[in-house]
């Protein structure tokens, strides 16, 4: 007999506790505010980045309209890296949908890299915002679905503090160096992520993209970042998963051996494979392409994407990046009425 | 008079020079290729390019990655630099203008990098508008400069949308104007709904895109040459 699960927040806490589940979750760890939520509240999309209760607010509708299984904050990929020091810009001029970049970068040079480590690094930025965030959205919803947030990897933070073109050159040249600012930055994102577990988030995605092997060989990889990837996990307590996009079946291993709880792949990596690989047990997380399928696609190919991701064997229906605002309601609803049916 | 023999050995520097992403030697060889009076666009395409022909092979078989690729570009800009102001103005039948950027809310620019890079070997006047480019200014640059060719970069699925807002622009001004777009997100599909004329998805595929295009190029200068030396 199927196992019987009241809400989303159960079936997830029971998939992450490697316990059975009634059907795959449908949830992401990245962002996935639509801009029928957004309209609905009546906010601009550039606010909701500068504000906890338009941030909670907003990262709520997902499951208050269409039943998506979590709700995550932020929104954006600056948060670290503004608290380190960078300068971010939100666009608050533009009408269109865009999301907050780094202005101004920390280090400049070779020579800039030798970094410290804020001592007041937690009360810098918006970490405190994402905090007040998280706790919001423990309040109004937190009973019927888990609350998500997510931190960059560490080469994805350097890549957000410093240029990415000297940093991948660097990773080559002069690993040592990178591999010491790596150290760092990984403590920064313990420091950041510890101190969102203690508001009582219920999962934590560490996205190292930049590691993609679309960018990266799966040597560096395994060499350079996973090092530091472990050191991350086997300092958090609480769910995480680990996400990388583009292509990611060479080091599907390595980043089950990192020492997280799940991974999170997209729509490049071949499922199929990376089961037979990991092994019945393993949770993987994906792979459906969130702008081609869920914006661009109609409701039939949502559905029949949605089929597919779980006959290939994911352990949860989630997208292979951030889900784009305007995401069509009919496709979200078309999604969630799909996996309802199991 | 310079040797087949010697002519040869510079270009097969050259070539391995930006294989082996060593700039010291690309430079030596560049700078004998100078002083020996060889013919500049020669050590370019039959060198230089050559050379970025094979690197793009290696991408593909996986041997090499991205930061193989951007050490082997420096390598290579380290031989242009040398060897342009050498160039003969050649009529390639083509107007050879470009317009170049990473769209408004991207700030990742390797791979238009990567396209620049071509552009800037085969002689293209290149109008690089750097990243984080507010959509206007692409038409407006587009419209100054008389470009027939504008490409439009992006690398997150987040920013990719306001692509489609510059080729509607572009097209509304200029009906002819070539476009060409990029970036990991980008498809097939999206390049043909939106009218875009040529797409590359990423690193490798946009060196392939811009490889074939300069050989085109190459295979004009040499129908150009031939049909010079007929009359």
């Amino acid at each position: 007999m199927a196992v019987s699960v009241t809400n989303a927040k159960e079936r997830i806490t029971r998939l992450f506790n490697g316990e059975e589940v009634d059907r795959p979750p449908c949830f992401s760890g990245m962002g996935n505010v639509t801009t029928e939520g957004l309209k609905q509240l009546g906010y601009k999309f550039a606010a909701t980045h500068l504000d906890a209760k338009q941030m909670a607010d907003a990262a709520a509708t997902t499951y208050k309209l269409f039943g998506f299984e979590c709700a995550v904050v932020p929104f954006d990929l600056c948060v670290e890296a503004e608290a380190l020091g960078c300068e971010i810009n939100v666009y608050a001029h533009s009408e269109d949908i865009l999301y907050p970049t780094i202005r101004e970068k920390v280090i400049h040079n070779e020579d800039e890299m030798d970094i410290s480590v804020p001592s007041d690094l937690l009360s810098r930025g918006r970490i405190g915002l994402v905090k007040e965030a998280i706790k919001l959205l423990k309040a109004d919803i937190g009973d019927a679905v888990p609350i998500g947030t997510y931190v960059l990897g560490p080469f994805t933070l350097a890549g957000q503090i410093m240029e990415l073109n000297d940093l991948l050159k660097l990773s080559f040249k002069k690993p040592d160096k990178v591999g010491s600012l790596l150290g760092r930055l990984s403590d920064v994102i313990i420091e950041v992520a510890k101190s969102y577990e203690e508001v009582g988030v219920d999962y934590i995605t560490v996205r190292e993209m930049g590691a993609t092997s679309d960018v990266l060989s799966p040597r560096v990889f395994k060499n350079l970042i996973l090092p530091y990837l472990k050191r991350i996990f086997e300092q958090l307590k609480g769910n995480t998963v680990l996400h990388i996009c583009g292509k990611t079946n060479d080091i599907a291993p390595f980043m089950m051996e990192s020492g997280t709880k799940a991974i999170s792949v997209d729509q490049k990596n071949d499922i199929v494979e990376t089961r037979k690989k990991l092994g019945h047990d393993a949770l993987i997380f994906g792979n459906y392409d969130p702008y081609n399928v869920l914006v661009a696609g109609d409701e039939e190919k949502v559905r029949s994407t949605i089929r597919e991701c779980i006959e290939n064997g994911v352990s949860a229906v989630w997208p292979g990046c951030d889900i784009w605002p305007t995401v069509p309601a009919e496709n979200m609803k078309a999604m969630m009425d799909e996996i309802n049916r199991r | 008079m310079l040797s087949e023999e010697k002519k040869k050995e510079i270009l097969e520097r050259l070539k391995n020079g930006v294989i082996q992403y060593d700039e010291d030697a690309v430079k030596e060889a560049a700078q004998e290729a100078v002083e020996l009076g060889m013919d500049a666009n020669e050590a370019i395409f039959d060198g230089l390019v050559s050379g970025m022909e094979e690197v793009g092979k290696l991408f593909e078989e996986q041997e090499y990655f991205v930061p193989e690729l951007l050490m082997c570009a420096d390598a290579l800009y380290a031989g242009l630099d040398i060897l342009k102001p050498h160039v003969k103005k050649m009529d390639l039948g083509v107007k050879g203008s470009v317009v170049i950027g990473t769209v408004e809310g991207d700030v990742h620019d390797i791979g238009k990098n990567i396209v620049k890079m071509m552009f800037d070997v085969a002689g293209f006047e290149v109008y690089d508008l750097g990243r984080d480019v507010p959509l206007d200014k692409f038409v407006e640059e587009q419209i100054k400069t008389e470009s027939d060719l504008v490409c439009l970069s992006a690398m997150m699925t987040t920013t990719m949308v306001g692509m489609q807002k510059v080729i509607d622009k572009l097209r509304e001004k200029n009906p002819n104007v070539k476009i060409m777009i990029g970036g990991a997100p980008v498809s097939k599909d999206i390049a043909e709904k939106w009218g875009a004329d040529g797409y590359a998805a990423d690193a490798n595929n946009a060196l392939k895109e811009a490889i074939n295009m300069i050989s085109s190029l190459k295979k004009m200068r040499e129908e150009a040459e031939s049909n010079k030396a007929k009359s």
